[in-house]
């Protein structure tokens, strides 16, 4: 396989008198695969959602997006690297309050230098994919959950990225909602968008994903294909 | 209150930058003000305590005896408003010829002598700093200003051997000296005689008062009697005016900085309470009462502020020393010192600012609930800029990470405002400093001919014949003039010499004046002498063609006589008498009295001046010292020939003053702007992380963080250039006035359309620097690190 995602031998260690966040970590992942990383909490699930899209540098290690090596990117490198090649989703949305729902999916693509008007064509048509474009000029704080991460997965997807990580993505939302977000998450991935998700949500995982790692202190517990 | 204090100390080791912020906000403040008004109180309070330790004369009247008997002189101190008074004192105004030990000869020196028979009285209780007052006789009492030049000297007066047996000072210089009445009787022979008349007022604190007072007194003498007066006003404003022309720009700047550190520490204690509402909540849920949350947050303020203002009043003191070392010269004070209740007062209206600004909102948060207070904290959201983030997201021809930058002030509004408003009292302060010096830079020029005339040929005075009888008469002190062969030699050698342009015959003669005080400087010039370079506030130049004298006076003159431009003046020296017109006011600020006349006109007050040197002007690109060396060799060692450069040193010293408190102040702005943005960057670290998780590059989180401040600067600064101009065209004329002059009008024309638009930017500048540490801080943070933050 031709890895999309490389990582080798990749060490998180935040303080050097404690256990590493993630430890001696090796996996790949394909293009169009779609990924659950599990563990439960401090298993080192974000901190390695983390270091694949360049938020935070390994203590060892490589990482490999494509044809990049993150770790050694520049802080501008790896502000680029993640325009084009990654796009992200948290739990909490991280939508910012002050500006309208187009606005918060254009503001990758204009931090890219996207000409205007592309830009606005392609946040127009994602809002309609996601299902969201009557609430295009609303403010964050009056949309739903399931609208605010709708928002959150265009804004992800508006620069069209090799590689979507989502950060418990239902981790925020009723369990309705959860089931629409993965749903529309698997729809993407249908349309060939290669996902990588931490989540606690075994059944989501199972459901909406072909793979499952499993992390336990910070080191690969083990790593199946999902349940079909 | 143990816990109190505990949590205050814990919040404080928490929040160092803050604290450090707050600590140097109140020592700028307190330095500043502490400064400030020092030197404010210093540059008064000497005069007024000698003068009513003396019980000082408000009027010092100088009558003809001659004109006005002793009955009608009494009859003026039972006026009513005269409150007390003393006199008359025969005056007498003598050239004495004077002996110094270690100097061959005598030199003549022009007294004023008033004959009193004790150095006390009702009014003008003068301080005998050594020696004995006069008891017969032969003794004559110096004031220190006298005794300082003459030194231990033997003095003669006509035939009259005088022996020094006293120093004395009157705060108000009533005389140079002082004799017994009956010697005074003696000095002044059988001329007409002449008094002086010491009178106090009742109601004598302004120009216009003393003048109705010295009305009422001319109104009860017969017409001409009296003579000249002194208003006390008069002595202290030109007491004062050595240090006085500095103070009202101290004043300026410690003013602006006071005002901009208001704004600092309104904006610095808001925002560090409204940055630990989540631990006040956090307090409040371990069971801290609303008071206790409130003394604990008010104490986190006060105690950096606390070290600040402690250390910022010993600042003020140090920058002092040597300004109010040159004030207690001016005063002959000994020492002077910041007035203990300046150190007090400052510190603790600082402190009690900082509390001030702390309190409110450290009581809205006492009054939140535990949970209110924590959710606050933990998202401080601000409720405004919306409006501002949708519009500038449409302006697709800047780029975004600009956009998102100007949309940002709009979410505080308040802090926007206040952190403008340092700025602007910041541009402001650099629009002043600048106009100020290249004010004082003009001012220094145009008093001065070096600029004009910077060479200068001169003679020594030829020997006096043998035997040749003394001059007599008095009334004038001055150098003797070239011979006719001697300035026949110097004109060939300044035609010959290459690089003369023209060159302006010169005479200067100090002249004892009535009611002028000691020595009244007069110049002659025996060409144009507009040729000196020498700026005029009002009016023309003498006309050397004119058959009516006239003559080009500086302010001080038209002060102390009560003239203006266009009055006539009876120049009376040394018993010649002509009447002038006053037709210029020349800018020449000081305590001197100033006269420039023609030389025909100086002829008919000193029919033996005549010219002492010739002043240079050079052709353009011509090196005055090379001229001048040339010019030496070609006189020989009998002539000297010297350069003159322009005041260089005081001027260095006041423009580095001047440039020290600009950039001052322009710390504590961008102080300011630092402490805004890094409440800024707290406030919304969380955004920034998002921001960077979708792209955000370093170079383009610092031009967001810069420009949400740039523009506020940008706009502060175009604020702030006409309101340094203002303060520029109001502080100039005070500090002239305090020199005892007006100003031509190229002083206040110092601002050229470039200068503006620089100095518009300087708001810019001040807000780009004070970003650049913490925006270039949030540019370097990890996007990990920011996302976890609240």
């Amino acid at each position: 396989m031709n890895a999309l995602v490389q990582l080798e031998n990749v060490t998180k260690r935040y303080d050097s008198g404690v256990a590493p966040a993630v430890a001696d970590v090796s996996l790949a992942v394909g293009p169009g695969e779609a990924v659950a990383i599990m563990g439960p909490s401090g298993s080192g699930k974000s901190t390695l959602l983390n270091l694949i899209a360049g938020m935070d540098r390994p203590t060892s290690g490589t990482v490999r997006v494509g044809d990049q090596r993150v770790e050694k990117l520049s802080e501008t490198g790896v502000a680029r690297f993640r325009r084009r090649q990654v796009g992200m989703i948290f739990q909490f949305f991280n939508l910012l309050d002050d500006m309208t729902v187009l606005d918060n999916v254009l503001l990758p693509a204009q931090l890219a230098g996207l000409r205007s008007g592309a830009a606005r064509k392609r946040a127009e048509e994602l809002l309609v994919t996601l299902r969201i474009a009557h609430r295009r000029d609303a403010y964050p704080a009056r949309l739903s959950g399931g609208e605010r991460q709708r928002v959150a997965i265009a804004r992800a997807l508006v620069n069209r990225p090799a590689v979507l990580l989502a950060d418990e993505p239902t981790g925020a939302v009723d369990s309705a909602t959860g089931e629409e977000i993965g749903a529309l998450l698997l729809e993407l991935n249908s349309s060939g968008q290669t996902l990588i998700m931490v989540t606690h949500n075994a059944e989501l995982a199972d459901r909406y994903t072909h793979r499952v790692i499993e992390l336990a202190d910070g080191r690969v517990a083990s790593d199946l294909a999902a349940r079909p | 209150m143990s816990a109190v204090i505990h949590a205050a100390r814990g919040g404080l080791g928490g929040r160092r930058l803050q604290a450090v912020i707050i600590g140097l906000v109140a020592l700028a403040a307190t330095a500043a003000s502490t400064l400030a008004l020092g030197m404010l109180v210093d540059s008064h309070s000497p005069f007024d305590h000698a003068f009513a330790a003396q019980h000082g004369a408000h009027v010092t009247a100088a009558v003809d005896t001659s004109v006005a008997t002793s009955a009608q002189l009494a009859a003026t101190t039972r006026l009513p408003g005269v409150t007390a008074s003393a006199g008359p004192f025969a005056t007498v105004s003598v050239t004495a010829k004077v002996s110094q030990p270690g100097i061959p000869g005598t030199r003549p020196y022009p007294l004023q002598i008033v004959g009193r028979p004790s150095a006390g009285g009702p009014v003008d209780q003068l301080t005998l700093d050594s020696g004995h007052w006069a008891r017969g006789n032969g003794q004559i009492v110096l004031s220190r200003d006298v005794a300082g030049d003459l030194g231990s000297a033997t003095i003669t007066v006509g035939s009259q051997k005088l022996t020094v047996v006293g120093i004395a000072n009157s705060v108000t210089n009533t005389a140079q000296a002082w004799v017994a009445p009956s010697e005074a009787a003696l000095l002044g022979g059988s001329g007409r005689g002449q008094a002086q008349m010491l009178y106090r007022f009742a109601n004598a604190g302004t120009s216009s008062a003393i003048a109705a007072d010295i009305a009422a007194v001319r109104a009860a003498l017969p017409h001409g009697a009296l003579q000249d007066t002194a208003s006390y006003l008069s002595v202290r404003q030109s007491e004062q005016s050595d240090i006085a022309p500095w103070v009202p720009f101290i004043i300026a700047f410690g003013v602006i900085a006071l005002v901009i550190s208001v704004f600092i520490v309104v904006n610095v204690v808001s925002g560090a309470v409204i940055a630990g509402t989540t631990r006040i909540g956090v307090l409040k849920s371990i069971g801290f009462t609303p008071a206790q949350v409130v003394a604990s947050y008010v104490l986190l303020v006060a105690v950096p502020a606390l070290v600040g203002c402690v250390a910022g009043a010993v600042c003020g003191n140090l920058l002092a020393i040597p300004l109010l070392k040159q004030n207690a010269q001016v005063y002959e004070v000994g020492v002077l010192g910041i007035p203990y209740w300046v150190d007090v007062a400052v510190p603790l209206a600082v402190l009690a600012l900082t509390a001030a600004g702390a309190v409110p909102p450290a009581l809205r948060a006492g009054r939140m609930s535990a949970v209110q207070a924590i959710a606050t904290g933990r998202a401080p959201r601000p409720r405004h800029g919306y409006l501002a983030h949708r519009m500038l997201a449409r302006l697709t021809s800047a780029p975004r990470a600009v956009t998102l930058g100007l949309a940002a002030p709009a979410a505080r509004p308040a802090r926007t405002l206040v952190t403008a408003a340092a700025i602007v009292f910041g541009a402001a302060a650099v629009t002043f400093g600048v106009g100020l010096a290249h004010s004082l830079d003009k001012a220094f020029a145009e008093t001065s001919t070096a600029s004009s005339l910077p060479v200068q040929v001169s003679a020594p005075p030829p020997a006096p014949p043998a035997g040749a009888p003394s001059s007599k008469g008095g009334g004038k002190v001055g150098r003797m003039g070239m011979t006719a062969a001697q300035q026949r030699t110097v004109i060939s050698a300044l035609a010959a010499q290459p690089g003369t342009r023209r060159y302006l015959p010169e005479t200067d003669e100090d002249l004892s004046l009535p009611g002028l005080g000691d020595h009244v400087s007069v110049t002659a010039y025996g060409a144009d002498p507009s040729w000196s370079g020498l700026a005029l506030i009002t009016g023309r130049w003498y006309s050397t063609s004119s058959n009516a004298p006239e003559v080009v006076v500086n302010t001080l003159f038209l002060t102390d006589t009560g003239t203006s431009v266009g009055s006539t003046y009876t120049v009376n020296s040394g018993g010649h008498r002509t009447t002038v017109r006053i037709v210029g006011e020349v800018f020449q600020p000081g305590n001197d009295v100033d006269i420039y006349m023609s030389p025909a006109t100086l002829a008919a007050v000193d029919p033996g001046a005549g010219i002492q040197s010739y002043a240079v002007a050079l052709q353009p690109g011509t090196n005055a010292q090379a001229y001048a060396n040339a010019l030496s060799a070609a006189l020989g060692n009998s002539y000297s020939v010297e350069t003159h450069s322009r005041g260089g040193t005081e001027l260095v010293a006041v423009v580095t003053l001047i440039a020290m408190l600009t950039i001052l102040i322009m710390i504590v702005a961008g102080l300011g702007v630092l402490n805004t943005v890094a409440l800024q960057i707290r406030e919304r670290a969380h955004d920034i992380g998002v921001f960077k998780a979708i792209g955000m590059t370093p170079r383009q989180t610092l031009t967001m963080i810069v420009c949400s401040v740039g523009l506020v600067g940008l706009v502060a600064g175009i604020v702030a250039v006409p309101a340094g101009v203002y303060l520029h065209h109001g502080v100039i004329p005070t500090m002239a006035h305090a020199a005892n002059s007006g100003i031509p009008p190229s002083l206040l024309s110092v601002y050229t359309p470039w200068t503006i638009i620089l100095l518009a930017l300087s708001g810019l500048v001040i807000a780009v620097v004070g970003a650049l540490g913490p925006a270039a801080w949030a540019a370097r943070t990890r996007t990990a690190f920011a996302l976890r933050a609240e």
